[in-house]
């Protein structure tokens, strides 16, 4: 058994967390980016690209230079270290896994996404979806040969500055069948936008479709495939995002406790702070095991991929909330405050937990493939 | 053992729930409950206008005696006022001055002192505002560096407070300040009230992790206060500060706002789907559910067992600081669960839908917009009035024998 990362790997690694750090130096540049229109920094996303940051999170097979387990979660834990905002996840992981997994793969556009040129959001997600794979209201129909999209996608992240959009729409069956679905690519300047923040500072947007034309990607099993894997692919990416954050919150603690000085003596020197930093310490251990393992068997067969990835997403949403909290407790009224960083990492962490399935669904979905 | 136990309120406290119940039927206006259901901001005025309603109806310093200009009421009386005025949606009458002062002032203030701040607290003619914590004094409160220098008729005060709430609001502080360098950190604290527009007294926002501005930073740089500014003796603060902290604490649980929580729960479980059924459906989920109204229940009882010992004169104890513990972390479950059964609808952050007047479509159901926010928010009950560490430590120290 081999738990280190190859040569190769760790350079990546290196770069891209220097480039990461000198980009998102604190709190308030990152701010800046929040509040920039599009909700991100657009020169920081195209010198991403030029660093092959994008072009690592997708396979050669497909014109990138990674796109394993690995490098996905190399990548995102530095982005959770960072609290970086920009579209990783949206264009580089979901949308890219998309246009990857469909029987005539789209290489044309993963190599504008990759240069960053083109930005594409999947959108997936409805107001009555509750980040299930196939429960789906939007709708398709044919027509003159063309396809009409109606319908009202929500929570698409960086669906206002996309300019196409991969849309999952309802061919026929009901609205929770399995079978009859369809995967659209979208131009987005149709489309009725409703952009707006996160409370962790991200930018996601309510997209309405009315008899919008659509190309048809992919339909029926292929498309629910391509779903699936698009969610646990962005489930992957956000369980290492956790363990990033997960990582700078407990440093902060721990630093805190070592400086902040009450009754004479670091909080730290108390034991029942002491212990609670330990079982923090614990857990985040347990996290990290279970992405390493996620990570591992992301290329392997499809039932083994998702089973491992529910474990880690399932693990990350229990452990997230136990160091946010303990984060913001231990502090004390510090971590209360906006301009405090610990309070910005404690509030991604939580809401990591509403995004590509909370710890409930994976918990749900990692019992359905263990076959309880 | 007590075999007749009687968890009924008597007819004379259900009538007493009735007029209070009819009372703020009346006299609270549907636009500032309806503000207080959607966690929109509150102005200055919003507050007032409630605790002016108080003033008239003479209900404003329910915990004072009656000869001072207070409601006589006993502790299940107060319990039942508590009750209603969250029930319903009113907004929270700001504690420092009516809650917090008048009780130091009634015991240990001077005649002067109590003919003339206490009517003033009686009519909200002063906003009094609480300057204990400082920037190295949270948890440790007696280890406070803000100085008091002895100026003959004056003292000279400088240093910094911080976690002030509504502290912009504010006419006036009490603060406890450092007049004895030298003691021992609790011997040589006094008790003393600063106009806020005296010479050299600054206000600073804080801005919290939801983006509001609720807390403030108090600096005072040579500020002068008049000697009669100050309550009972010199170096004896602490002893005041202490009276005040445990001062009628049996609303500390804060079981309505859960009670007001776990319902509105229920009611989003229901409209909540998961693979297209209603969330309440899912065993899993409805089981949390139960768990904490389990607690809850539990925790009730706790609360008006001590409630119902409070009122045959029996000074609650202990029992604070664990109805304090308990009730912070029921509240705060109840904010998580409200945050998990909402799914991604947790996710959209309009800031601009808590202002006054906001009506647009929403993103998503109406009751959605607040329910993140309000779970960051509720961190800080278990931080601040003694953190849930100190409660502890209070609790082991007092009854363990260790």
């Amino acid at each position: 058994m081999d738990f280190t990362l190859s040569e190769e790997r760790k350079m990546l690694q290196e770069t891209v967390g220097k480039f990461f750090n000198s980009n998102y130096k604190n709190i308030d540049k990152r701010s800046e980016n929040v509040n920039l229109p599009e909700g991100y920094s657009k020169e920081f996303w195209k010198e991403s690209s030029d660093l092959g940051v994008i072009s690592a999170l997708v396979s050669p097979k497909f014109g990138g230079l990674g796109g394993s387990g690995e490098d996905i979660s190399i990548i995102f834990e530095l982005i959770g270290k960072s609290l970086c905002v920009e579209p990783f996840l949206s264009s580089a992981v979901l949308s890219s896994t998309v246009l990857s997994s469909i029987s005539n793969p789209r290489n044309d556009l993963i190599t504008e996404i990759i240069e960053g040129n083109l930005l594409i959001s999947f959108a997936h997600c409805e107001m009555n979806n509750r980040y299930e794979d196939h429960y789906i209201e939007t709708n398709a129909y044919l027509k003159n040969d063309e396809w009409n999209i109606n319908g009202t996608k929500s929570f698409v992240m960086n669906g206002d500055d996309a300019s196409k959009i991969i849309v999952s729409a309802r061919i026929n069956g009901d609205v929770n069948d399995r079978d009859g679905i369809g995967l659209f690519l979208v131009d987005n300047d149709q489309t009725l936008k409703r952009p707006y923040n996160t409370i962790d500072g991200y930018r996601s947007t309510e997209l309405t479709f009315r008899d919008l034309k659509g190309e048809l990607l992919a339909k029926d099993e292929n498309a629910l495939k391509c779903i699936i894997k698009a969610n646990s692919a962005g489930a992957l990416a956000l369980s290492a995002e956790a363990l990033g954050i997960m990582q700078i919150c407990f440093d902060l603690t721990l630093d805190y406790l070592k400086t902040r000085k009450q009754f004479g003596k670091s909080i730290g020197a108390f034991q029942s702070i002491q212990h609670r930093m330990v079982d923090m310490m614990l857990e985040i251990e347990q996290v990290k095991s279970a992405v390493m393992l996620a990570s591992s068997t992301f290329e392997i067969d499809d039932l083994t991929r998702d089973k491992n990835i529910s474990a880690a997403k399932n693990l990350v949403g229990r452990v997230g909330k136990l160091i946010a909290e303990e984060t913001i407790q231990l502090h004390g009224g510090i971590a209360m405050t906006w301009e405090y960083s610990a309070a910005h990492y404690a509030k991604r962490l939580i809401m990591i937990d509403h995004l590509m399935g909370d710890s409930d669904y994976h918990r749900d979905r990692f019992k359905l493939l263990s076959n309880f | 053992m007590v075999i007749n136990m009687n968890f009924e309120y008597s007819e004379k406290d259900e009538n007493f729930r009735k007029e209070v119940k009819d009372w703020l039927d009346e006299t609270l206006p549907k636009s500032l409950s309806e503000k207080v259901k959607k966690y929109q901001r509150l102005t200055k005025e919003d507050y007032e206008i409630f605790m002016n309603n108080l003033t008239a109806k003479g209900w404003l310093a329910w915990h004072w005696p009656r000869e001072y200009g207070g409601t006589g009421w006993n502790a299940i009386e107060k319990h039942i006022f508590e009750e209603e005025i969250i029930k319903a949606s009113a907004p929270r009458i700001v504690p420092f001055g009516v809650n917090m002062l008048g009780p130091v002032l009634i015991e240990f203030g001077t005649e002067e002192q109590k003919n003339y701040y206490l009517p003033r607290i009686l009519s909200n003619e002063d906003w009094w505002a609480q300057g204990y914590s400082e920037p190295g004094a949270g948890s440790d409160l007696a280890s406070l560096k803000t100085t008091a220098v002895d100026k003959g008729d004056h003292y000279l005060v400088n240093g910094q407070k911080t976690w002030t709430t509504l502290g912009h609001h504010a006419d006036k502080i009490f603060c406890l300040v450092k007049t004895d360098l030298n003691a021992k950190p609790q011997l040589g604290i006094s008790f003393l009230l600063i106009d806020m527009d005296t010479p050299g007294v600054e206000v600073k926002p804080i801005i919290t992790l939801d983006g509001e501005h609720e807390v403030n930073e108090v600096w005072f740089t040579n500020v002068k206060v008049p000697k009669k500014n100050i309550v009972g003796k010199e170096n004896e603060g602490w002893t005041y500060a202490k009276y005040l902290l445990t001062f009628e604490r049996t609303g500390i649980a804060g079981v309505p706002y859960s009670k007001s929580a776990l319902n509105h729960l229920k009611m989003i479980s229901k409209r909540s789907l998961k693979n297209g059924k209603p969330l309440i459906e899912d065993p899993i989920f409805s089981s949390e559910i139960a768990e904490l109204e389990i607690d809850l229940l539990a925790m009730e009882i706790f609360n008006l067992r001590t409630v119902s010992a409070a009122a045959e004169g029996k000074a609650p104890g202990m029992e604070s600081s664990l109805l304090k513990i308990k009730g912070t972390l029921v509240r705060q479950k109840t904010t998580e669960l409200l945050r998990k059964a909402l799914g991604p609808q947790a996710l959209p952050y309009l800031p601009e839908q808590f202002d006054e007047g906001w009506n647009e479509m929403p993103v998503g159901p109406s009751y959605a917009g607040p329910i993140a926010k309000q779970y960051f928010n509720m961190r800080k009950i278990s931080i601040y009035g003694g953190s849930n560490e100190i409660q502890k430590n209070i609790v082991a120290k007092a009854s363990f024998g260790l």
